[in-house]
Protein backbone atom coordinates (compact mmCIF):
# COMPACT_ATOMS: atom_id res chain seq x y z
CA UNK A 1 0.00 0.00 0.00
CA UNK A 2 2.82 2.37 0.77
CA UNK A 3 5.88 2.94 -1.31
CA UNK A 4 8.89 4.77 -0.05
CA UNK A 5 11.53 6.66 -1.90
CA UNK A 6 14.68 8.21 -0.64
CA UNK A 7 15.18 11.66 -2.07
CA UNK A 8 18.50 13.25 -2.85
CA UNK A 9 18.72 14.97 0.47
CA UNK A 10 18.42 11.61 2.21
CA UNK A 11 14.87 12.20 3.29
CA UNK A 12 12.48 9.29 3.13
CA UNK A 13 9.14 10.06 1.62
CA UNK A 14 6.26 7.65 1.76
CA UNK A 15 3.80 7.51 -1.08
CA UNK A 16 0.37 6.02 -1.02
CA UNK A 17 0.15 3.36 -3.69
CA UNK A 18 -3.60 3.76 -4.18
CA UNK A 19 -3.39 7.46 -4.83
CA UNK A 20 -0.44 6.86 -7.08
CA UNK A 21 -2.32 4.38 -9.21
CA UNK A 22 -5.38 6.59 -9.30
CA UNK A 23 -3.33 9.47 -10.65
CA UNK A 24 -1.67 7.27 -13.22
CA UNK A 25 -4.98 5.90 -14.47
CA UNK A 26 -6.27 9.44 -14.74
CA UNK A 27 -3.29 10.57 -16.75
CA UNK A 28 -3.60 7.54 -18.98
CA UNK A 29 -7.23 8.41 -19.63
CA UNK A 30 -6.33 11.99 -20.52
CA UNK A 31 -3.48 10.87 -22.70
CA UNK A 32 -5.48 8.39 -24.75
CA UNK A 33 -8.29 10.88 -25.24
CA UNK A 34 -5.91 13.63 -26.19
CA UNK A 35 -4.13 11.36 -28.67
CA UNK A 36 -7.39 10.34 -30.27
CA UNK A 37 -8.65 13.92 -30.44
CA UNK A 38 -5.46 15.37 -31.81
CA UNK A 39 -5.27 12.53 -34.32
CA UNK A 40 -8.76 13.45 -35.48
CA UNK A 41 -7.79 17.08 -35.79
CA UNK A 42 -4.65 16.29 -37.72
CA UNK A 43 -6.65 14.11 -40.08
CA UNK A 44 -9.24 16.82 -40.61
CA UNK A 45 -6.63 19.45 -41.31
CA UNK A 46 -5.02 17.08 -43.77
CA UNK A 47 -1.54 17.17 -42.33
CA UNK A 48 0.87 14.83 -44.02
CA UNK A 49 4.26 13.48 -43.21
CA UNK A 50 6.39 15.31 -40.72
CA UNK A 51 3.79 18.00 -40.15
CA UNK A 52 1.56 15.42 -38.54
CA UNK A 53 4.24 14.16 -36.20
CA UNK A 54 5.13 17.71 -35.25
CA UNK A 55 1.47 18.25 -34.51
CA UNK A 56 1.48 15.19 -32.27
CA UNK A 57 4.39 16.62 -30.37
CA UNK A 58 2.57 19.91 -29.97
CA UNK A 59 -0.53 18.12 -28.74
CA UNK A 60 1.44 16.16 -26.15
CA UNK A 61 3.09 19.35 -24.97
CA UNK A 62 -0.28 21.02 -24.76
CA UNK A 63 -1.65 18.12 -22.76
CA UNK A 64 1.28 18.39 -20.42
CA UNK A 65 0.59 22.07 -19.89
CA UNK A 66 -3.07 21.38 -19.26
CA UNK A 67 -2.28 18.66 -16.74
CA UNK A 68 0.13 20.91 -14.90
CA UNK A 69 -2.45 23.67 -14.99
CA UNK A 70 -4.97 21.29 -13.50
CA UNK A 71 -2.58 20.17 -10.80
CA UNK A 72 -1.94 23.76 -9.90
CA UNK A 73 1.20 25.22 -8.40
CA UNK A 74 1.61 22.42 -5.89
CA UNK A 75 2.12 19.63 -8.42
CA UNK A 76 4.56 17.92 -6.10
CA UNK A 77 1.64 16.76 -4.03
CA UNK A 78 0.37 14.68 -6.95
CA UNK A 79 3.34 13.53 -9.01
CA UNK A 80 6.81 12.41 -8.22
CA UNK A 81 8.29 13.70 -11.41
CA UNK A 82 7.09 16.35 -13.81
CA UNK A 83 9.09 15.15 -16.76
CA UNK A 84 7.75 11.62 -16.51
CA UNK A 85 4.33 13.12 -16.96
CA UNK A 86 5.44 14.28 -20.37
CA UNK A 87 7.40 11.27 -21.52
CA UNK A 88 5.44 8.32 -20.14
CA UNK A 89 3.48 6.52 -22.81
CA UNK A 90 4.72 8.80 -25.55
CA UNK A 91 5.04 6.05 -28.12
CA UNK A 92 2.00 4.11 -26.97
CA UNK A 93 -0.01 7.26 -27.58
CA UNK A 94 1.61 7.70 -30.95
CA UNK A 95 -0.03 4.53 -32.19
CA UNK A 96 -3.48 5.73 -31.23
CA UNK A 97 -2.70 9.07 -32.78
CA UNK A 98 -1.61 7.53 -36.08
CA UNK A 99 -4.70 5.36 -36.24
CA UNK A 100 -7.08 8.26 -35.76
CA UNK A 101 -5.03 10.45 -38.02
CA UNK A 102 -5.23 7.86 -40.80
CA UNK A 103 -8.91 7.30 -40.14
CA UNK A 104 -9.97 10.92 -40.38
CA UNK A 105 -7.54 11.61 -43.19
CA UNK A 106 -9.11 8.78 -45.11
CA UNK A 107 -12.61 9.93 -44.33
CA UNK A 108 -12.05 13.56 -45.25
CA UNK A 109 -9.29 13.82 -47.77
CA UNK A 110 -8.79 10.59 -49.67
CA UNK A 111 -12.22 10.16 -51.14
CA UNK B 1 -21.50 22.02 -11.15
CA UNK B 2 -18.22 22.92 -12.79
CA UNK B 3 -17.76 19.30 -13.74
CA UNK B 4 -21.02 19.50 -15.66
CA UNK B 5 -19.76 22.61 -17.38
CA UNK B 6 -16.60 20.83 -18.46
CA UNK B 7 -18.55 17.86 -19.74
CA UNK B 8 -20.64 20.19 -21.85
CA UNK B 9 -17.43 21.77 -23.04
CA UNK B 10 -16.15 18.36 -24.14
CA UNK B 11 -19.34 17.61 -26.01
CA UNK B 12 -19.25 21.03 -27.63
CA UNK B 13 -15.67 20.49 -28.73
CA UNK B 14 -16.46 17.07 -30.18
CA UNK B 15 -19.48 18.38 -32.06
CA UNK B 16 -17.47 21.27 -33.40
CA UNK B 17 -14.74 18.87 -34.47
CA UNK B 18 -17.32 16.76 -36.24
CA UNK B 19 -18.68 19.81 -38.00
CA UNK B 20 -15.16 20.74 -39.04
CA UNK B 21 -14.65 17.29 -40.49
CA UNK B 22 -17.87 17.65 -42.46
CA UNK B 23 -16.99 21.05 -43.84
CA UNK B 24 -13.48 19.90 -44.69
CA UNK B 25 -14.88 16.93 -46.59
CA UNK B 26 -17.29 19.24 -48.41
CA UNK B 27 -14.52 21.61 -49.27
CA UNK B 28 -12.45 18.73 -50.56
CA UNK B 29 -15.21 17.57 -52.87
CA UNK B 30 -15.74 21.16 -54.00
CA UNK B 31 -12.08 21.43 -54.87
CA UNK B 32 -12.33 18.20 -56.76
CA UNK B 33 -15.31 19.49 -58.73
CA UNK B 34 -13.28 22.51 -59.69
CA UNK B 35 -10.51 20.10 -60.73
CA UNK B 36 -8.10 21.96 -58.57
CA UNK B 37 -6.46 19.04 -56.89
CA UNK B 38 -3.88 20.28 -54.44
CA UNK B 39 -5.60 23.17 -52.79
CA UNK B 40 -5.23 23.68 -49.07
CA UNK B 41 -8.06 24.10 -46.65
CA UNK B 42 -9.28 27.63 -45.95
CA UNK B 43 -8.07 29.24 -42.78
CA UNK B 44 -11.39 29.24 -40.98
CA UNK B 45 -11.69 25.45 -41.11
CA UNK B 46 -8.19 24.98 -39.75
CA UNK B 47 -8.85 27.53 -37.03
CA UNK B 48 -12.09 25.85 -36.10
CA UNK B 49 -10.35 22.49 -35.93
CA UNK B 50 -7.60 23.75 -33.65
CA UNK B 51 -9.95 25.70 -31.40
CA UNK B 52 -12.36 22.82 -31.02
CA UNK B 53 -9.44 20.51 -30.25
CA UNK B 54 -8.30 22.85 -27.51
CA UNK B 55 -11.82 23.14 -26.11
CA UNK B 56 -12.30 19.38 -26.11
CA UNK B 57 -8.93 18.77 -24.50
CA UNK B 58 -9.63 21.27 -21.74
CA UNK B 59 -12.97 19.60 -21.18
CA UNK B 60 -11.49 16.09 -21.12
CA UNK B 61 -8.68 16.96 -18.77
CA UNK B 62 -11.05 18.58 -16.33
CA UNK B 63 -13.78 15.96 -16.47
CA UNK B 64 -11.42 13.09 -15.86
CA UNK B 65 -11.50 13.47 -12.09
CA UNK B 66 -9.42 14.84 -9.32
CA UNK B 67 -5.85 13.96 -8.54
CA UNK B 68 -5.23 12.37 -5.20
CA UNK B 69 -2.36 13.45 -3.08
CA UNK B 70 0.27 10.77 -3.20
CA UNK B 71 1.84 11.53 0.12
CA UNK B 72 0.96 8.66 2.44
CA UNK B 73 0.81 10.78 5.53
CA UNK B 74 -1.77 13.08 4.02
CA UNK B 75 -4.69 10.88 4.97
CA UNK B 76 -3.44 10.40 8.48
CA UNK B 77 -2.85 14.06 9.12
CA UNK B 78 -6.48 14.90 9.14
CA UNK B 79 -7.39 12.33 11.78
CA UNK B 80 -7.60 13.35 15.37
CA UNK B 81 -6.19 11.46 18.28
CA UNK B 82 -9.69 10.44 19.32
CA UNK B 83 -10.27 8.68 16.00
CA UNK B 84 -7.01 6.83 16.10
CA UNK B 85 -7.33 5.76 19.71
CA UNK B 86 -10.78 4.38 19.18
CA UNK B 87 -10.27 0.64 18.89
CA UNK B 88 -13.58 -1.20 19.03
CA UNK B 89 -11.92 -4.55 19.62
CA UNK B 90 -10.86 -3.43 23.05
CA UNK B 91 -14.25 -2.26 24.23
CA UNK B 92 -15.10 -3.93 27.51
CA UNK B 93 -18.60 -3.86 28.84
CA UNK B 94 -18.21 -6.45 31.50
CA UNK B 95 -16.75 -4.31 34.22
CA UNK B 96 -17.59 -3.44 37.80
CA UNK B 97 -19.79 -0.55 36.82
CA UNK B 98 -22.62 -3.01 36.38
CA UNK B 99 -22.82 -3.35 40.15
CA UNK B 100 -24.19 0.19 40.25
CA UNK B 101 -27.23 -0.79 38.26
CA UNK B 102 -30.47 -0.98 40.26
CA UNK B 103 -31.33 -4.18 38.43
CA UNK B 104 -28.05 -5.88 39.14
CA UNK B 105 -28.76 -9.27 40.62
CA UNK B 106 -25.61 -11.27 40.42
CA UNK B 107 -23.61 -11.56 43.57
CA UNK B 108 -20.39 -13.28 44.29
CA UNK B 109 -21.89 -16.49 43.08
CA UNK B 110 -22.15 -15.06 39.58
CA UNK C 1 2.66 10.87 -56.12
CA UNK C 2 -0.07 9.81 -58.45
CA UNK C 3 -3.42 10.65 -56.90
CA UNK C 4 -5.86 7.83 -56.89
CA UNK C 5 -9.52 8.64 -57.03
CA UNK C 6 -11.54 6.28 -54.88
CA UNK C 7 -15.25 5.81 -55.05
CA UNK C 8 -16.98 7.48 -52.07
CA UNK C 9 -19.15 4.38 -51.81
CA UNK C 10 -16.07 2.50 -50.65
CA UNK C 11 -15.82 4.91 -47.76
CA UNK C 12 -19.39 4.30 -46.74
CA UNK C 13 -19.56 0.54 -47.27
CA UNK C 14 -16.02 -0.68 -46.64
CA UNK C 15 -13.89 1.81 -44.77
CA UNK C 16 -16.34 2.80 -42.08
CA UNK C 17 -17.82 -0.67 -41.47
CA UNK C 18 -14.38 -2.13 -40.83
CA UNK C 19 -13.71 0.41 -38.11
CA UNK C 20 -17.09 -0.15 -36.53
CA UNK C 21 -16.82 -3.93 -36.74
CA UNK C 22 -13.38 -4.15 -35.27
CA UNK C 23 -14.34 -1.84 -32.45
CA UNK C 24 -17.56 -3.65 -31.65
CA UNK C 25 -15.86 -7.04 -31.80
CA UNK C 26 -13.50 -5.88 -29.08
CA UNK C 27 -16.36 -4.68 -26.93
CA UNK C 28 -18.34 -7.88 -27.41
CA UNK C 29 -15.30 -9.96 -26.64
CA UNK C 30 -14.81 -8.06 -23.43
CA UNK C 31 -18.31 -8.82 -22.26
CA UNK C 32 -18.25 -12.44 -23.42
CA UNK C 33 -15.07 -13.09 -21.52
CA UNK C 34 -16.67 -11.46 -18.49
CA UNK C 35 -19.53 -13.90 -18.88
CA UNK C 36 -17.61 -17.11 -19.23
CA UNK C 37 -14.64 -16.44 -17.04
CA UNK C 38 -14.83 -18.35 -13.82
CA UNK C 39 -13.64 -17.12 -10.50
CA UNK C 40 -10.62 -19.03 -9.43
CA UNK C 41 -11.52 -21.02 -6.38
CA UNK C 42 -8.76 -21.67 -3.93
CA UNK C 43 -8.84 -24.64 -1.67
CA UNK C 44 -8.63 -24.15 2.04
CA UNK C 45 -5.62 -26.39 2.53
CA UNK C 46 -3.75 -24.48 -0.14
CA UNK C 47 -4.43 -21.15 1.50
CA UNK C 48 -3.46 -22.61 4.84
CA UNK C 49 -0.19 -23.94 3.47
CA UNK C 50 0.66 -20.61 1.94
CA UNK C 51 0.00 -18.78 5.16
CA UNK C 52 2.09 -21.25 7.12
CA UNK C 53 4.96 -20.85 4.71
CA UNK C 54 4.75 -17.09 5.02
CA UNK C 55 4.75 -17.35 8.79
CA UNK C 56 7.79 -19.61 8.76
CA UNK C 57 9.65 -17.19 6.56
CA UNK C 58 8.78 -14.29 8.81
CA UNK C 59 10.06 -16.26 11.77
CA UNK C 60 13.33 -16.91 10.01
CA UNK C 61 13.81 -13.31 9.09
CA UNK C 62 12.53 -11.52 12.14
CA UNK C 63 13.02 -14.16 14.82
CA UNK C 64 15.90 -12.27 16.34
CA UNK C 65 13.54 -9.67 17.69
CA UNK C 66 11.54 -12.00 19.92
CA UNK C 67 12.74 -13.70 23.00
CA UNK C 68 14.57 -16.98 22.85
CA UNK C 69 11.68 -18.87 24.34
CA UNK C 70 9.23 -17.34 21.93
CA UNK C 71 11.44 -18.21 19.00
CA UNK C 72 11.86 -21.82 19.99
CA UNK C 73 8.16 -22.28 20.72
CA UNK C 74 7.39 -21.11 17.21
CA UNK C 75 10.13 -23.18 15.70
CA UNK C 76 8.89 -26.16 17.59
CA UNK C 77 5.43 -25.61 16.16
CA UNK C 78 6.81 -25.84 12.64
CA UNK C 79 9.69 -28.24 12.93
CA UNK C 80 9.10 -30.73 15.72
CA UNK C 81 9.87 -34.26 14.59
CA UNK C 82 6.41 -35.67 15.38
CA UNK C 83 4.01 -32.82 15.93
CA UNK C 84 5.55 -30.04 13.88
CA UNK C 85 3.44 -28.64 11.09
CA UNK C 86 5.92 -29.36 8.35
CA UNK C 87 6.42 -32.91 9.54
CA UNK C 88 2.89 -33.94 10.40
CA UNK C 89 1.08 -32.53 7.39
CA UNK C 90 1.26 -34.89 4.49
CA UNK C 91 0.51 -33.28 1.20
CA UNK C 92 0.29 -35.18 -1.99
CA UNK C 93 2.03 -33.86 -5.03
CA UNK C 94 -0.28 -31.93 -7.30
CA UNK C 95 -0.47 -33.06 -10.90
CA UNK C 96 1.91 -30.88 -12.82
CA UNK C 97 0.82 -31.64 -16.33
CA UNK C 98 -1.91 -29.20 -17.39
CA UNK C 99 -3.29 -31.73 -19.83
CA UNK C 100 -4.31 -34.01 -17.00
CA UNK C 101 -5.89 -31.25 -14.97
CA UNK C 102 -9.38 -30.61 -16.32
CA UNK C 103 -9.79 -27.15 -14.79
CA UNK C 104 -6.66 -25.93 -16.48
CA UNK C 105 -7.89 -27.38 -19.73
CA UNK C 106 -11.18 -25.50 -19.55
CA UNK C 107 -9.40 -22.29 -18.65
CA UNK C 108 -7.21 -22.64 -21.70
CA UNK C 109 -10.16 -23.48 -23.86
CA UNK C 110 -11.99 -20.39 -22.66
CA UNK C 111 -8.98 -18.25 -23.40
CA UNK C 112 -8.86 -19.66 -26.88
CA UNK C 113 -12.56 -19.14 -27.43
CA UNK C 114 -12.45 -15.49 -26.49
CA UNK C 115 -9.14 -14.64 -28.11
CA UNK C 116 -8.20 -16.81 -31.00
CA UNK C 117 -11.53 -17.88 -32.39
CA UNK C 118 -12.94 -14.37 -33.02
CA UNK C 119 -9.63 -13.38 -34.57
CA UNK C 120 -9.80 -16.18 -37.07
CA UNK C 121 -13.51 -15.98 -37.74
CA UNK C 122 -13.86 -12.22 -38.01
CA UNK C 123 -10.57 -11.88 -39.82
CA UNK C 124 -11.61 -14.50 -42.35
CA UNK C 125 -15.01 -12.93 -42.72
CA UNK C 126 -13.53 -9.47 -43.29
CA UNK C 127 -11.15 -10.95 -45.80
CA UNK C 128 -13.96 -12.61 -47.67
CA UNK C 129 -16.48 -9.80 -47.41
CA UNK C 130 -14.29 -6.79 -48.10
CA UNK C 131 -11.57 -8.38 -50.17
CA UNK C 132 -9.57 -6.46 -52.68
CA UNK C 133 -10.44 -2.87 -51.88
CA UNK C 134 -7.94 -0.07 -51.64
CA UNK C 135 -9.47 1.68 -48.69
CA UNK C 136 -7.29 4.50 -47.55
CA UNK C 137 -3.93 6.12 -47.57
CA UNK C 138 -1.70 6.72 -44.59
CA UNK C 139 -0.83 10.41 -44.48
CA UNK C 140 2.90 9.86 -44.35
CA UNK C 141 5.30 8.31 -46.84
CA UNK C 142 6.44 4.76 -46.22
CA UNK C 143 9.15 2.66 -47.70
CA UNK C 144 8.51 -0.32 -49.91
CA UNK C 145 9.12 -2.72 -47.06
CA UNK C 146 5.71 -1.86 -45.68
CA UNK C 147 3.97 -2.90 -48.87
CA UNK C 148 3.24 -6.50 -47.95
CA UNK C 149 2.11 -5.39 -44.51
CA UNK C 150 -0.25 -2.65 -45.62
CA UNK C 151 -1.45 -4.08 -48.91
CA UNK C 152 -2.50 -7.56 -48.05
CA UNK C 153 -4.91 -8.85 -50.62
CA UNK C 154 -4.00 -6.55 -53.50
CA UNK C 155 -0.91 -7.34 -55.45
CA UNK C 156 -0.19 -4.20 -57.41
CA UNK C 157 3.45 -3.54 -58.02
CA UNK C 158 3.13 0.07 -59.06
CA UNK C 159 0.91 1.14 -56.19
CA UNK C 160 2.50 3.51 -53.73
CA UNK C 161 3.33 1.92 -50.39
CA UNK C 162 1.22 4.31 -48.36
CA UNK C 163 -2.06 2.96 -49.70
CA UNK C 164 -3.80 0.54 -47.40
CA UNK C 165 -5.93 -2.41 -48.40
CA UNK C 166 -9.07 -3.42 -46.58
CA UNK C 167 -7.67 -6.48 -44.81
CA UNK C 168 -4.68 -4.53 -43.58
CA UNK C 169 -6.92 -1.71 -42.44
CA UNK C 170 -8.72 -4.23 -40.25
CA UNK C 171 -5.47 -5.37 -38.67
CA UNK C 172 -4.33 -1.79 -38.15
CA UNK C 173 -7.57 -1.15 -36.34
CA UNK C 174 -7.19 -4.14 -34.08
CA UNK C 175 -3.72 -3.09 -33.06
CA UNK C 176 -4.46 0.57 -32.69
CA UNK C 177 -7.75 0.36 -30.86
CA UNK C 178 -6.19 -1.32 -27.85
CA UNK C 179 -5.73 1.95 -26.02
CA UNK C 180 -9.22 3.01 -26.91
CA UNK C 181 -10.63 -0.14 -25.32
CA UNK C 182 -9.00 0.73 -22.06
CA UNK C 183 -10.54 4.15 -22.43
CA UNK C 184 -14.03 2.87 -23.09
CA UNK C 185 -14.17 -0.32 -21.05
CA UNK C 186 -11.96 0.65 -18.17
CA UNK C 187 -8.65 -0.75 -17.11
CA UNK C 188 -7.81 -4.44 -17.15
CA UNK C 189 -10.37 -5.35 -19.76
CA UNK C 190 -10.18 -8.52 -21.75
CA UNK C 191 -10.21 -6.85 -25.14
CA UNK C 192 -6.95 -5.01 -24.61
CA UNK C 193 -4.88 -7.94 -23.53
CA UNK C 194 -5.20 -10.01 -26.61
CA UNK C 195 -2.36 -12.09 -27.77
CA UNK C 196 -1.69 -12.39 -31.45
CA UNK C 197 0.35 -15.54 -31.47
CA UNK C 198 -2.09 -18.45 -31.41
CA UNK C 199 0.75 -20.96 -31.28
CA UNK C 200 2.14 -19.43 -28.13
CA UNK C 201 -1.32 -19.26 -26.71
CA UNK C 202 -1.75 -22.98 -26.40
CA UNK C 203 1.58 -23.47 -24.72
CA UNK C 204 1.26 -21.13 -21.85
CA UNK C 205 0.25 -17.81 -20.54
CA UNK C 206 -3.47 -18.32 -20.61
CA UNK C 207 -4.09 -20.75 -17.84
CA UNK C 208 -3.35 -19.83 -14.25
CA UNK C 209 0.09 -20.69 -13.06
CA UNK C 210 0.09 -24.17 -11.59
CA UNK C 211 0.21 -24.12 -7.79
CA UNK C 212 3.55 -24.77 -6.22
CA UNK C 213 4.08 -28.22 -4.91
CA UNK C 214 3.45 -27.96 -1.17
CA UNK C 215 5.54 -30.99 -0.35
CA UNK C 216 8.68 -29.54 -1.85
CA UNK C 217 7.99 -26.12 -0.36
CA UNK C 218 7.51 -27.65 3.07
CA UNK C 219 10.73 -29.54 2.81
CA UNK C 220 12.70 -26.49 1.73
CA UNK C 221 11.19 -24.34 4.44
CA UNK C 222 11.81 -27.05 7.03
CA UNK C 223 15.46 -27.21 6.09
CA UNK C 224 15.85 -23.47 6.14
CA UNK C 225 14.22 -23.20 9.51
CA UNK C 226 16.24 -26.09 10.89
CA UNK C 227 19.54 -24.36 10.31
CA UNK C 228 18.21 -21.08 11.63
CA UNK C 229 19.22 -20.36 15.19
CA UNK C 230 18.12 -17.75 17.60
CA UNK C 231 20.35 -14.76 17.53
CA UNK C 232 19.01 -12.32 20.05
CA UNK C 233 19.29 -8.91 18.46
CA UNK C 234 18.10 -6.96 21.45
CA UNK C 235 20.70 -8.19 23.92
CA UNK C 236 22.19 -4.79 24.53
CA UNK C 237 19.04 -2.86 24.06
CA UNK C 238 19.14 -1.23 27.49
CA UNK C 239 22.54 0.22 26.82
CA UNK C 240 21.56 1.37 23.35
CA UNK C 241 18.45 3.12 24.45
CA UNK C 242 19.42 4.54 27.83
CA UNK C 243 23.02 5.28 27.02
CA UNK C 244 25.94 3.58 28.64
CA UNK C 245 26.28 5.86 31.63
CA UNK C 246 22.87 5.25 33.10
CA UNK C 247 23.29 1.52 32.94
CA UNK C 248 26.76 1.61 34.37
CA UNK C 249 25.69 3.81 37.21
CA UNK C 250 22.79 1.53 38.00
CA UNK C 251 25.12 -1.44 38.01
CA UNK C 252 27.42 0.34 40.40
CA UNK C 253 24.59 1.08 42.72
Amino acid sequence: MVKTKISKSGEITAYSEVAFRNNNALIEFCRTSACALSGCTAGIMGLTGLQGFAFYFCAVLGLWCLLLLKAGPSWEKYFVNRIHLLTNGFFGGLFTYVLFWTFLFGMVHVY
Amino acid sequence: MSRNLYRNLTILGLLSLFHTAYSAAKHRSYLRLKEQENGTLPLDIILQAVISLIIAMIGIVNTSGEFKEISATKNLERKSWETLRNVPSFYVFNHRGKALSPFYEGGISN
Amino acid sequence: MAELLLDPQIRLWVFLPIVVISFLVGVVRHYVSLLIVSQKKSEITQVQDNQVLIRARMLRENGKYISKQGFYIRKHFFNHEETGYFKSQKRTTQPQNPMTDPTLMTEMLKGNITNVLPMIVIGGWINWMFSGFVTTKVPFPLTLRFKPMLQRGIELVSLDASWVSSASWYFLNIFGLRNVYSLVLGENNAAAEQDFAPGMMQLGGVGPTPPIDPKMAFKAEWEALEICHHDWALANVECDILGNQVVESSIQN
